[in-house]
């Protein structure tokens, strides 16, 4: 045979069977990749469940005090009643005493009727109302009205007094409202609630879809995943990172 | 014979697929992906006998600048970042607080390196907060001189490379010179297009929404808006990071395992992926970033829609 027809065959031969090391290596690693995040799927199950029992030691007892107010980001899709409910239910077992819902439609407030009625341990937060022990849990609900556009009319009411004193400064430099007037106006509007110590985002994405942003400074965030497969488990679990933590506030 | 090997893993988390109904809620909308099949390969044969040669799938400059994993298309625009961690560092190490902040400006060139190369097109640093004023008085000089030196030795670099420099804050705090080299900065980096790195300095997310209300309200004193036409929109408008064509962060990364945004962009974040990485700021490298980009492109985001 041909010399070079032999060692183009030949490179040939070498090609396609590196190309199918190559592929099998390849769906390999991804095997790999898959089992391990299975694996880490499970133990996470598996601890959620063994916290839940009450088996793991660290979790069982909660410095719950730490936690003066929890906020609850829901993905308005998500919003399923009855999970919500369950979650209250948890969280009142838990000896959480004031919690907000949020969900940018308002899906939750406009269901305030119904969880008020099916959840039996809770009143609604009234915006006097300070943080103090009660025997009821206080449910407050939000949506994106009391976010954004709230701080747009609370700038209303600003401009409004401003007027009104008939103050003569008019250069950009010159400090005309401070931040507890704007806290102030946005008490006005009905848009400045407390400022949640911890807020549980139960949703595909990790953001806080347009929650109050005024009230969340220093606010500690934890993505829990979707609604429907939230965890009893996973729930003490954020909620005992959350009292670990300790916060400088910048100093 | 050289081989070269291009792949996109298939998600950890489905994606269905994305609501087409528009909102007025929502500033943009970002499709979603299903990642492509887990195989893209491609072989390129040397067979000089012929001179034949297979073409890649890659684009050259994908396979030179973006890892394996990366999508180009799925890149955010602006990323916003709180370099957490810098005296932790030190202390682990047994320095002072200063080798800390030293190491952390470090981090920082090394993430424009990055974001420049990847196609990011705004880069936001909490640099100094409001609150940070009640830090030590030698810290808190400290970090100005280091404000000024950086900026000072970067000069040169931010105009070869074509980086815009905005700084956001309530600048009037700072020493009268440093105000001085930052507003020449900004003014002198203003038409370059490349790149454009936001410092926000003596800055929070409350001081900004309250400046926006101040400046609506002397707009509006002055004839130049109507009071009922303060809104949403209006206020977004006046807010700090409108010197950007992209003022809504879509990637926030806070180092040092902290799970708070502490009064940063407070409104500016509200559909911002969140990631918290637990390296602390001057650790925080090339490998930490691209596991944040590689899990907001996979995350599902729907800007409620």
């Amino acid at each position: 045979m041909d010399f070079a027809k032999l060692k183009r065959r030949l490179y040939y031969w070498i090609h396609q069977i590196v190309n199918i090391l190559l592929r099998l290596m390849w769906h390999l690693l991804h095997v790999t990749i898959h089992l391990c995040y299975f694996a880490i799927n499970i133990a996470n199950a598996l601890e959620s469940h063994l916290i839940s029992k009450g088996l793991l030691r660290r979790y069982k007892s909660l410095h719950i005090s730490k936690l003066q107010y929890l906020a609850i980001v829901i993905e308005s899709e998500d919003c399923r009643t009855l999970n919500v409910i369950e979650l209250l239910q948890w969280l009142a077992d838990l000896g959480v005493k004031h919690v907000c819902l949020y969900d940018m439609e308002g899906i939750l407030k406009k269901s305030k009727d119904f969880i008020l009625e099916k959840f039996d341990g809770a009143t609604l937060f009234q915006e006097n109302d300070v943080l103090l022990d009660q025997p009821l849990m206080t449910l407050e609900f939000a949506s994106f009205s009391d976010g954004k556009e709230a701080v747009a009319k609370a700038a209303n009411v600003l401009f409004m007094k401003y007027l009104k004193s008939g103050s003569t400064s008019s250069y950009q430099g010159e400090q005309i409202f401070t931040e507890s007037q704007m806290g102030e106006a946005l008490k006005t509007v009905g848009g400045n609630g407390p400022e949640p110590d911890l807020l549980l985002v139960y949703g595909p994405a990790r953001c806080h879809l347009g929650f109050p942003a005024w009230r969340i400074r220093y606010t500690e965030i934890q993505h829990m995943g979707p609604l429907k497969s939230m965890k009893y488990g996973s729930l003490i679990k954020a909620i005992y990172k959350f009292t670990m933590v300790q916060q400088n506030y910048g100093k | 014979m050289p081989f070269s090997l291009h792949f996109s893993p298939t998600p950890l988390i489905t994606a269905p697929s994305p609501l087409s109904k528009p909102s007025f809620l929502v500033p943009y909308y970002h499709t979603l992906h299903a990642p492509k099949s887990p195989l893209c390969f491609s072989m390129e044969h040397a067979l000089t006998h012929q001179g034949k040669q297979e073409a890649f799938d890659l684009r050259p400059e994908d396979s030179q600048t973006l890892p394996l994993g990366l999508r180009r298309d799925a890149m955010p625009s602006h990323v916003a970042v709180i370099m957490d961690g810098n005296r932790r560092w030190a202390r682990l190490r047994d320095l002072p607080v200063r080798s800390g902040y030293e190491a952390g400006v470090e981090s920082l060139r090394k993430i424009v390196e990055i974001c420049c190369k990847w196609g990011i097109k705004v880069l936001s640093v909490f640099a100094f907060s409001s609150d940070n004023w009640f830090r030590p008085k030698v810290e808190v000089e400290f970090l100005m001189s280091l404000f000024e030196r950086g900026m000072q030795e970067d000069t040169g670099i931010f105009f070869r490379e074509n980086i815009r420099i905005s700084v956001i804050g309530d600048l009037t705090k700072l020493p009268k010179a440093l105000q001085e080299l930052m507003v020449n900065l900004e003014e002198a980096t203003k038409n370059n297009t490349l790149f454009q790195l936001i410092v926000a300095v003596s800055y929070s997310g409350h001081y900004d929404v309250v400046q926006a209300c101040q400046r609506l309200a002397l707009k509006a004193k002055c004839g130049l808006i109507e009071p009922s036409d303060i809104n949403v929109s209006l206020m977004e408008q006046e807010l700090e990071t409108n010197c950007t064509e992209f003022p809504h962060p879509d990637l926030l990364i806070r180092t040092s395992g902290e799970f708070r945004i502490s009064n940063f962009m407070l409104w500016q974040l509200a559909y911002t992926e969140l990631y918290f990485a637990q390296s602390l700021w001057p650790d925080f490298g090339e490998a930490e970033f691209l596991k944040a980009l590689l899990a907001f492109q996979q995350r599902q985001r729907r800007y409620g829609v």
